[in-house]
């Protein structure tokens, strides 16, 4: 019987573990997945519910506890500190060795931190969102404090800023960039999306960062002060500035694999060392010559990379071909799901933009400007759209003409509340 | 985690089987437990009737009408709640508009002024085989013509065929008073329904079982009727049968076990494991068009619509495996496609294989409402 161990029990690790089953018998293999946060699969895209009080602890869980069992997964929780690809073992923080026939390492992503200036005296009211450590903490600190700032525009810390103001704190959102995420939205939208989350009674700061982090005696934040010269008082500093993948554990291990801003892992996920392979958001994939190392930390991705590292593992001839990128996020109240190609376009793009008269609703439809017009991207704010057919377009190669006239196909919003799409209003802009 | 404060306590704890939702499941006990036996002795005690002279200083004809009236308000209330929580979902808006003009005016005013004019009183959102004494031969001949002919022709003709077009929606969450006060009052206690796939279970069994249940005491009464005087062993079988079914389900589960248990076991108790009239339009669910759409691939787990499907479905379990789904038991409220953060849920009226939208409620009603 050969053992298949994975190190980290996240979306790209379970969903390696339970294909691997569906492929191998009990008799067959024996997998081992392993993880220090939680001895269950839970849902990281959920912990903002939870911590609004929408969700239980439990409801982020998407598998019935009682599967694990059924399907002959074994669960261990602990932490691994140790690689040898030579023996074919893992060490435990305990000490015990695991041994294996093939490992995964999933091991997911982990904050991004810089040197701020006072942090090393920081003990207490400095948070991160990404871990169920990270939710308690929040919790902890919310119960008792007044107020908050967030740094860094992104996913992640829109999430924040939201649960803090569920919470009724008073909430300071420093954003770096001139409106919100640049990374995804153009001008126009981050701007709306800005106001849409001034709106709600979170002060958004706009082009300052973070300078200086302020403790009293205790080591407790009693305030910040931004590159502004502004002196926030706060009692909670969240910190959402990006993530990166888990991969330092790897630096000293017996056998360290090659590391490239993530664990390096080819198109079969295979990494440098024989029977260990790689999967989700630790993992940079080499696409050779079709462009550059590949990090796409998102919940699809490391799903899609788990269940065909999996098929790598059981020796299918796997070849990874990133699909055309899609996303959804939702920033308040404003749902957005992007599709294909939107930023770092080449000068020359052309934009066709469309927003409505009264409500928070447009459509940003990324083309080449000669030809036909070939669509390249779509950014979709405020209403619902299924990704699955703008992605077709893309694959298609479909005119900007094809595009707006089949449109509304695309709409996927609920009954009675489709979008008007007659009445946008329209711009074109050449980027 | 709960809000701070005392309003946070508050708010957490009614709607997460605290203290205080054990409190108001007891209140809301005695309630019923006056409104059915107020008025009667039980075990050789007299039972107080608070609710009949309020009913009389109010001009009402008989305490259920004050019954009716605290039901309706409860609806409004619960409904303008709707309008704050998911104002923004056109799709809950126009279903709970209907949901309260139709308690209202056909579970409210109707009967009463029926009475008024004196008329038998008669509630037009309700059908056999929910309401069972439709079909008994007593109601039927006590019945105006133009009553009977809408209760056989909504019964045996329009239950069906709207299910065929629209599923079991059209009635459990628009026009029915159970589904209504269960997505209006009840909204704040959706979330509480089991999801354990052995309440599924039982939920196949009971809820068949109760349907099987009204058929038989529906064809026994009628029999009884016909051909009763002939055969008094018959006769008595009938009418006890049709008193037990009167106890157990109308009075204990549809009436009592559908709304006492709100603040623990969650909505739509009655609805999910009892009612008769859910489990027939289930079952033409089934086969007709309604059914809920997944965007492939966009579901990130996070569990909010299973969480907050009050008839326990799990439907994260379908949405990560990106699979369309029609379940008997969905009463197309449509709250888990409006809590999904991620816009992967979609309720349809349309054909399987169809690629474009035809017969959608949206396709026929949208382009009118806009
Ligand atoms: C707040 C938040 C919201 C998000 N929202 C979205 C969203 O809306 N859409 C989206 O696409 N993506 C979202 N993401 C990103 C998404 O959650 C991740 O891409 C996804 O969870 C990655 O899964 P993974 O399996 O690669 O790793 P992870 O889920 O990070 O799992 C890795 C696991 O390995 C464990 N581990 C690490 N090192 C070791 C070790 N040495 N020994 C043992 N165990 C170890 C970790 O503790 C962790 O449990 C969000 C992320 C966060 C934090
Ligand atoms: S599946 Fe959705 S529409 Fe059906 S009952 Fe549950 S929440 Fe309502
Ligand atoms: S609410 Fe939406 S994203 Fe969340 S589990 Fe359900 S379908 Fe998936």
């Amino acid at each position: 019987m050969k053992q298949y161990v994975i190190i980290g029990n996240g979306v790209a690790g379970a969903e390696a573990a339970l294909e691997l089953r569906r492929r191998l018998s009990p008799e067959e293999g024996r997998i081992l997945l392993i993880s220090d946060e939680s001895p269950y699969f839970f849902s990281r895209t959920a912990l903002m519910y939870a911590f609004m009080d929408r969700l239980d602890r439990r409801d982020l869980e998407p598998y019935e506890r009682k599967v694990w069992d059924i399907q002959k997964i074994e669960r261990v929780q602990a932490r691994v500190v140790d690689l040898d690809a030579s023996r074919r073992c893992i060490t435990l923080e305990s000490g015990e060795e695991l041994s294996f026939d093939r490992c995964l390492v999933a091991t997911g992503a982990s904050p991004r931190m810089v040197p701020f200036e006072g942090l090393d005296a920081v003990e207490d009211g400095l948070v991160h969102f990404v871990s169920l450590d990270d939710l308690d903490a929040c919790e902890r600190l919310a119960r008792t404090s007044d107020r908050a700032v967030v740094v860094g525009g992104g996913l992640i810390g829109v999430e924040l800023v939201e649960c803090f103001l569920h919470h009724g704190l008073e909430v300071t959102f420093l954003v770096r960039e001139p409106y919100f995420w640049p990374a995804a939205l153009a001008a126009e939208e981050g701007e709306m999306i800005s106001e849409h989350i001034g709106d709600h009674g979170v002060e958004l700061i706009h082009g300052e960062e973070l300078h200086r982090i302020d403790v009293d005696e205790a080591g407790k934040i009693v305030a910040i002060q931004t590159t502004g010269e502004r002196t926030l008082p706060t009692d909670i500093l969240g910190i959402c500035i990006g993530v990166v993948p888990t991969v330092d554990w790897l630096r000293d291990v017996t056998t360290p694999p090659t590391l490239k801003g993530g664990l390096l892992v080819d198109r079969s996920f295979a990494t440098s060392l024989d029977g260990v392979y790689g999967a989700g958001d630790c993992v940079v994939v080499d696409l050779g010559v079709d462009g550059p190392p590949k990090h796409e930390p998102i919940w699809y991705t490391a799903r899609d990379h788990g269940r065909l590292a999996a098929r790598s593992i059981l020796g299918d001839d796997v070849r990874y071909e990133p699909p055309v990128f899609y996303n959804s996020s939702k920033f308040f109240d404003v749902e957005y799901t992007t599709v294909g190609a939107v930023q770092d376009l080449p000068p020359g793009t052309g934009a066709l933009f469309r927003s409505h008269p009264d409500k928070l609703i447009t459509q940003r439809i990324l083309h080449a400007t000669d030809g036909e017009r070939r669509v390249l991207g779509f950014n979709m704010l405020g209403s619902r759209w299924d990704h699955r057919l703008l992605q077709r377009w893309i694959e298609e190669r479909r005119g900007l003409n094809f595009v707006r006239r089949h449109l509304h196909e695309a709409q996927f919003d609920v009954e009675f509340g489709r979008a008007n799409l007659e009445k946008m209003n329209e711009k074109e802009i050449l980027l | 985690m709960r809000q701070k404060g005392a309003v946070g306590w508050f708010k957490h704890d009614i709607t997460h089987r605290g203290i205080t939702a054990w409190i108001l499941f007891v209140l809301l006990a005695l309630m019923y437990f006056f409104f059915y036996y107020g008025g009667r002795t039980l075990f050789g005690a007299p039972i107080p009737d608070p609710f009949t002279p309020i009913a009389q200083g109010l001009g009402m004809p008989h305490k259920w009408t004050f019954y009716g009236l605290l039901y309706t308000i409860a609806v409004v209330a619960g409904g303008v709640l709707m309008f704050r929580r998911y104002g923004h979902n056109r799709y809950q808006v126009v279903r709970t508009s209907v949901v309260i003009f139709v308690q209202v005016t056909l579970a409210f005013a109707v009967p009463w002024i029926l009475l008024i004019f004196e008329q038998p009183e008669f509630y037009f959102s309700y059908l056999w085989p929910l309401q069972i004494e439709y079909f008994y031969p007593s109601t039927i001949l006590e019945m105006p013509l133009p009553f009977l002919l809408y209760s056989l022709i909504g019964s045996l003709l329009i239950v069906p065929l709207l299910g065929v077009f629209y599923g079991k929606r059209w009635y459990c969450s628009w026009v029915c008073g159970c589904g209504g006060l269960a997505n209006t009052a009840g909204e704040p206690f959706r979330h509480l329904s089991t999801k354990s796939s052995a309440s599924w279970l039982f939920e196949k069994w009971s809820v068949h079982l109760t349907l099987l249940l009204a058929l038989l005491v529906t064809a026994l009464v009628v029999a009884s009727w016909a051909v009763g005087q002939h055969y008094p062993r018959f006769e008595e079988t009938a009418v006890s049968l049709q008193s037990f079914y009167g106890l157990i389900v109308v009075t204990m589960l549809s009436g009592i076990i559908g709304v006492v248990v709100y603040p623990i076991g969650g909505t739509r108790v009655w609805c999910r494991f009892f009612c008769p009239m859910a489990a027939l339009l289930g079952l033409i669910q089934k086969f007709g068009r309604f059914r809920i759409t997944v965007k492939d691939d966009m579901c990130i787990s996070c569990g909010l619509c299973t969480k907050y499907c009050e008839m326990g479905i799990d439907v994260r379990a379908y949405a990560q495996k990106n699979q369309d789904f029609v379940r008997a038991s969905c009463v197309g409220c449509g709250l888990c496609a409006e809590v999904c953060p991620r816009g992967v849920l979609r309720l349809e009226n349309r054909m399987p294989r169809d690629p474009q939208e035809t017969l959608t409620m949206s396709s026929l009603l949208s382009r009118s409402y806009q």
